[in-house]
């Protein structure tokens, strides 16, 4: 049974930008995102892949509210009836007063604010892509990890805190008796490993990951990999996991999304968008995938020019100006985001009469 | 290797560190083949920079060869240069580096000068290894810019680094290499920040380069699909040892040493959606602890005890231009087995 954690809908985010000179200054709206919709149901992975610039990073952080939307919802669900933490201990406790907030339904995350946001926080954590600045070098690994069980108030008591550390620093295979060093003695796998404790230690339901993965090498990324498989097992948490690495993310993820120029072009559950995809964009972008078997038919289907500059985002279809079968439709109308097979959403006028589909 | 342009043999370097003297790179030997893409795979911290950079003479003060070191280039006028005992700061070292041996970085921005414009630094490497006028050195970079697939190049080439995009940054930093010549081309990880549509654009440029200007590169990344893809001959390194080298198609295909087998089944697959990935067990150890015998030894599910931690094994030919070191493919470790 799956139970819906978070929607989004008709997420929008847009900056101002300033550009010209002091006398001759003009303001325009940079749409980093643009009109997204999708799920994230409990204990599920997303992956979100898209080119840079794209918009991946700024959907993570606006649904987390470390960016603030312009538009548009995002809804969190609780618990679903009979699924409340049952844990014992303080933390256990803590987080069943803080599931008061659920009584009157699902919460309005992005008409949240002030007290109730920072009340809000410990349900929702990130991991971010670089190990090596993403800590604080003068903190102790346990300071660390413990940070977010303080900020939110969720622990007050010492020994708790010491306690819920030493479990969530197990869990993530970290050696207990280095608790008390500091992150430069650590390695780059160690001190992911340390970050991933941190966002994991106040039990959240919700954590991004913004290319955790990306700066490790193969070995120690697989080893990643694997620990949040094994940890999303254990704890139900759901992750929405960013990469630009596709391998990895079909690796990972139950459903994936792809994002071009800040809006979605197709989200679907990971086999069907990476062996059916509906998208001319999708099937681009997967056949640049490069192969590891040497007699692999490497052909990348040849995109022209560039990923377009945001403040000027094309007409239309975001697509068209790049798109090998684009006609003159799509430079007019915003094709609709629709779905068309089952759990397969695609935003394409002409997605029926494309067959991307390879063997298996 | 019949047209050998560079050959190194016995490369070891040493740093002198707080903690006492480390040696990244421990009796390296390679070649290059005119023409041919060698492709150099291995984790961070496995020396391949390092080698590369002692290539380029371009390693810090801290630093030291050893006396076995044998470097040797075939330069563009047939002359053997000993890269080894060339003098810093000399005139034979600033015409290898460049004019000889080009070289590419993985982050473009890094690499440019952000107070001049991209021509004009095309134009200073144009001037001081081709001996080009102003009007001739602009004309030779624009015409380079076009080759590698920038559009407007008269345009760009008065424009920033800054001013252009992540793609077209390191397509500028190819076409800044390539003006000056170069008969060797060394491109350190230049995919590895770029997106796969745009790397793959850059990996078909660099190939298509090469075959147009029968250049030889050395390719380093830790991406074997990346590897698969663009080298002639592949080179994979642990601790500062190269542990397999061989043709790239035989390497990745039927790898003969464990760590090279462990790094390809690490690599996450399309092929092998359900099953868990496997990762290399343990991590790779600090430099200051390089452990005994074959230094793979402690992480290795094959290691053969008593021989592997106690003596390094030497190279072994298992095919036509293929050695692994490896105890394992050894007579002395199939007794030992």
């Amino acid at each position: 049974m799956t139970h819906c954690l978070i929607e989004v809908r008709d997420l929008e985010v847009r900056f101002p930008i300033k550009i010209g000179g002091l006398f001759r200054s003009q303001t325009l709206e940079l749409r980093a995102v643009d009109k997204v919709s999708f799920d994230i149901n409990r204990g599920e992975t997303v992956g979100l892949v898209g080119e840079s610039g794209s918009g991946k990073t700024t959907v993570g952080r606006a649904i987390l509210r470390a960016i603030d939307p312009t538009a548009g919802k995002v809804l969190y669900h609780g618990p679903p009836p009979g699924t409340q933490d049952t844990n014992s201990g303080a933390l256990g406790e803590a987080r069943r007063k803080a599931d008061k907030i659920f009584e009157s339904g699902p919460v309005e995350l992005s008409a949240l604010s002030g007290e109730a946001l920072r009340r809000f926080r410990p349900r929702m954590s990130l991991v971010f892509q670089d190990p090596y600045s993403s800590l604080n070098p003068r903190m102790t690994v346990r300071d660390i990890i413990a940070e977010p069980l303080v900020a939110g108030g969720l622990l007050t008591d010492r020994q708790a805190i010491d306690e819920r550390v030493r479990e969530i620093a197990a869990r993530c295979k970290l050696n207990l008796e280095h608790l008390r060093r500091f992150p430069h003695a650590f390695s780059g796998g160690q001190r992911q490993r340390i970050c991933i404790a941190r966002a994991l230690v106040s039990r959240p339901d919700f954590v991004v990951c913004d290319e955790s993965v990306s700066a490790l090498d193969v070995s120690i990324q697989a080893e990643i990999v694997n620990l949040l498989k094994d940890l999303q097992e254990e704890m139900g948490v759901a992750f929405l996991f960013i990469a630009h690495d596709l391998s990895v993310v079909a690796q990972i993820s139950h459903r994936v999304a792809v994002l071009y120029v800040g809006s979605f072009v197709e989200y679907a559950p990971t086999r069907a968008l990476f062996f059916q995809p509906r998208h001319p964009y999708t099937h681009a972008l997967l056949s640049a995938i490069p192969q590891t078997d040497p007699d692999s038919d490497f052909q990348p289907i040849r995109l022209q020019g560039e990923i377009p500059n945001p403040l000027a985002a094309p007409e239309g279809c975001r697509f068209h100006t790049r798109c090998p079968y684009a006609k003159p439709r799509c430079s007019e109308v915003v094709p609709e985001w629709r779905e068309i097979a089952p759990d397969h959403y695609v935003a394409c006028h002409y997605t029926e009469d494309f067959d991307f589909a390879r063997g298996s | 290797m019949a047209d050998t342009i560079l050959t190194v043999e016995g490369l070891s370097v040493s740093f002198r560190t707080d903690e006492g003297l480390i040696t990244p790179v421990q009796g390296v030997n390679f070649q290059v083949a005119r023409g041919r893409t060698l492709g150099l795979v291995g984790e961070s911290g496995s020396g391949k920079s390092v080698s590369t950079k002692a290539i380029m003479r371009l390693l810090p003060g801290s630093s030291s060869l050893s006396p076995e070191t044998r470097m040797t280039y075939r330069a563009k006028s047939g002359q053997e240069v000993k890269i080894d005992s060339l003098v810093q700061r000399s005139k034979a070292l600033r015409q290898l580096r460049g004019g000889e041996i080009g070289m590419i970085f993985q982050e473009p921005m890094a690499s440019f000068s952000p107070v001049y414009t991209i021509g004009n630094q095309m134009m200073e490497s144009i001037h001081l290894h081709r001996g080009l006028k102003r009007k001739e050195a602009r004309a030779l970079a624009v015409e380079m810019l076009a080759k590698v697939g920038m559009s407007r190049p008269e345009a760009r080439v008065d424009q920033y680094a800054h001013e252009l995009s992540g793609g077209m940054r390191q397509r500028a930093m190819i076409a800044l290499a390539l003006s000056a010549g170069p008969a060797l081309l060394i491109a350190d990880e230049p995919t590895t920040a770029l997106d796969v549509t745009i790397q793959a654009q850059v990996l078909e440029l660099m190939d298509g380069l090469q075959r147009d200007l029968g250049m030889a590169m050395i390719f380093i990344t830790h991406d074997l699909g990346v590897i698969a893809q663009i080298a002639d001959e592949v080179a994979v390194m642990y601790l500062g040892s190269i542990v397999e080298r061989g043709p790239a198609k035989q390497v990745i295909k039927a790898p003969k040493h464990p760590y090279t087998q462990g790094l390809l089944e690490a690599i996450p697959s399309l092929d092998r959606l359900d099953a868990r990935l496997r990762p290399v067990p343990g991590d790779i150890p600090s430099p200051t602890e390089r452990p005994s015998g074959c230094a793979f030894h402690t992480r290795c599910a094959k290691a053969i005890a008593g021989l592997c931690s106690g003596e390094a094994p030497p190279e072994q030919q298992v095919g036509p231009d293929h050695a692994v070191r490896c105890w394992l493919y050894d007579a002395r470790g199939a007794a030992a087995a």
